[in-house]
């Protein structure tokens, strides 16, 4: 099951789980912990609102098509 | 509340420009390949602003902000695992898919599974999910003609399902591509405006939330650290967490969004989509949590029916409307994010939100339109039942199943049976427990068959539909375990049946004959990565 996937795939996996179980564990263990502040705004607008939400996204989806067509070019040139 | 021309000005604009692309893309809509899938020529930047577009519907832009409205902080989570989803269908479909290059969602069924039958089994859940969706997206067009025109529901209903079905009709998937590109990036834009707007409002992000903890107190408050949740439905971690699940594997998963990689121009091109898709998507997505946070805050102190008789609330404004605009079934309380930006007495920020608003509604719904008319015109009546019409005549097929799927769900969305956001997780989760296994098991393990995805598709298809309903019926809500009490264990959507369609389609595929070894070879290895 799932031979030929590649390895980035399962490391893109871990983070976007990783990240989100972590801070979702943080929340219901520590009280008020989405309204502690980080870089001056309740931090749940920092770790769920733009990183959580929109940038880590981003950066596993670049990470997956970069590693992808740099895996082709490899193959292209052997 | 009376139809103010700014608003009236700016929805006549964007249905100019909608007008001015079908126009524009007409003759390209020339053959089958052209209308089916764009003639496979679409840009990555392009199909990912339309992927994003076709993908997030009303029940993204409307339905979102209204649970937020409703269940608080901790939903904000799903919002999380929807657009979190995105990257992961990059590898896990896009990619593959593209590489097979089919035409219909079905041909992956038919061809991996061995036998045209399956265009008809793996059909029945995507047509209840498609004739859910495109009644969603019918309901949402409505509700925004209501906030431009201020007319009627019903007759806001007519006007929206006639301007879906005109350019649907019209254009095929050419105009859909591009027009929903358009419409991908319009959402996105007022979705952020809209944020910056409220975010100004308040001062900050710190004086906003001041404000929503002063007017709910437990609106930030996390299950087990809290004296109260902020919901019952949030009051225990299978609630964040089974909303985060309902819409995670969609992207990876949906027939109108598996097409969309379809007409990209290569694998490439389908991978670099999926990172645009998550660009406009992931933007939309952070204005409507600041949007929808901010609702209850924004309709209490600024909307013009807190000061009629009787109305205490934003519940009580709702309430109201119903009344006085005859909305049908479920769907007044999906007006409160409209409602929020009402109260923000922007005309310019009204237009901007309805035609963002439109544009998301319109485009779910010629996705799912499209995917019908394949589905019902060419596959089921040409390939499943031998007709020859389709093949001579496609695009007369297509405009046929248009104006039948369009008149049945006009009439459902009078008087829908749920907030669009349950509708849109009704159909996610028949379709990811039922068709979701075989479509991803089947490029990625040898051993899934024919026998297991029959049985798959039809024993998931009749379990998460009859408990979702029930459990809506019974219980009130399709959130509680549908075997359990109202107020009991908290299961979104009765999500857990993504997870026991994948555990037992690897069971009945362990136990039965697998398929031909050129088919595995051809449908499923060919099509990885690295091979």
């Amino acid at each position: 099951m799932f031979k030929g996937m590649p390895k980035i795939f399962w490391i893109g996996m871990l983070l976007l789980y990783g990240y989100f179980f972590l801070f979702f564990i943080l929340e219901i263990t520590i009280p008020k912990f989405p309204l502690t502040k980080f870089l001056g705004v309740p931090a749940c607008y920092v770790y769920n609102w733009l990183v959580g939400l929109w940038i880590i996204n981003m950066i596993v989806a670049a990470i997956f098509y970069i590693a992808e067509e740099a895996r082709e070019a490899r193959l292209g040139q052997k | 509340m009376g139809a103010n021309p700014v608003v009236i000005i700016g929805a006549l604009i964007y249905f100019a420009i909608m007008i001015a692309i079908g126009y524009f893309t007409r003759k390209a809509a020339l053959n089958a390949s052209d209308y089916y899938v764009a003639g496979r020529k679409v840009g990555s930047f392009i199909n990912g602003a339309a992927l994003a577009s076709t993908y997030l519907s009303p029940a993204s832009f409307l339905g979102l902000p209204a649970f937020i409205f409703l269940l608080g902080y901790p939903f904000w989570w799903a919002l999380v695992g929807i657009i979190g989803g995105m990257p992961i269908a990059t590898l896990l479909t896009a990619a593959p898919l593209r590489k097979y290059a089919p035409t219909s969602f079905t041909d992956y069924y038919a061809d991996r599974y061995d036998t045209k039958w399956m265009r008809l089994i793996a059909g029945v859940p995507t047509i209840i999910a498609g004739f859910a969706y495109v009644t969603l997206s019918i309901v949402g067009t409505a509700l925004f003609m209501l906030a431009i025109l201020k007319l009627n529901y019903n007759i806001s209903v007519v006007i929206g399902a006639l301007v879906v079905f005109i350019y649907v009709f019209y254009g095929g998937m050419v105009a859909t591509t591009w027009s929903a590109a358009f419409q991908g990036v319009t959402m996105a834009a007022a979705a952020v405006i809209g944020a910056i707007y409220t975010i100004a409002h308040f001062g900050g992000l710190n004086p906003m939330t001041d404000a929503i903890l002063k007017v709910t107190p437990n609106f930030f408050n996390c299950p087990y650290v809290s004296e109260k949740p902020s919901s019952a439905l949030m009051g225990m971690w299978t609630g964040i967490v089974g909303f985060y699940f309902t819409w995670h594997f969609g992207f990876a998963a949906m027939p109108y969004t598996v097409v969309r990689f379809f007409t990209a121009q290569d694998i490439k091109s389908a991978r670099r989509s999926v990172f645009w898709a998550i660009f406009f998507g992931g933007s939309m997505y952070v204005g409507l949590i600041i949007i929808g946070s901010a609702a209850r805050v924004l309709i209490e102190t600024l909307h013009p029916y807190m000061s009629v008789e009787g109305v205490k609330d934003a519940m009580g404004v709702l309430k109201h409307m119903k009344g006085v605009y005859g909305v049908g079934g479920a769907a007044v309380t999906d007006y409160s994010m409209i409602a929020a930006m009402e109260g923000l007495k922007s005309p310019l920020l009204l237009a901007v939100i309805c035609a963002g608003g439109l544009a998301i509604a319109m485009s779910t719904a010629a996705g799912w339109t499209m995917v019908l008319n394949v589905l019902l015109g060419r596959d089921l009546i040409g390939k499943v039942f031998g007709s020859k019409w389709p093949e001579e005549k496609p695009v007369q097929v297509t405009r046929v199943m248009t104006v039948i799927i369009t008149i049945i769900c006009t009439l459902v969305a009078f008087s829908p049976p749920a907030l669009v956001l349950d509708i849109s997780g009704a159909a996610f989760i028949v379709i990811l427990c039922s068709v979701g296994p075989p479509l991803i098991l089947g490029i990625w393990w040898d051993k899934a068959n024919t026998t297991a995805a029959v049985i798959n598709i039809v024993v998931m298809t009749v379990l998460s539909a009859y408990s979702w309903m029930y459990a809506n019926a019974k219980l009130g809500s399709a959130h509680w375990f549908f075997l359990g009490q109202k107020g009991g264990l908290v299961t979104p959507h009765q999500f857990y049946w993504v997870f026991v369609g994948f555990v037992f389609f690897v069971l009945i595929s362990l136990v039965t004959k697998p398929n031909r070894p050129e088919v595995i070879q051809k449908y499923s290895y060919n099509l990885r990565p690295e091979n």
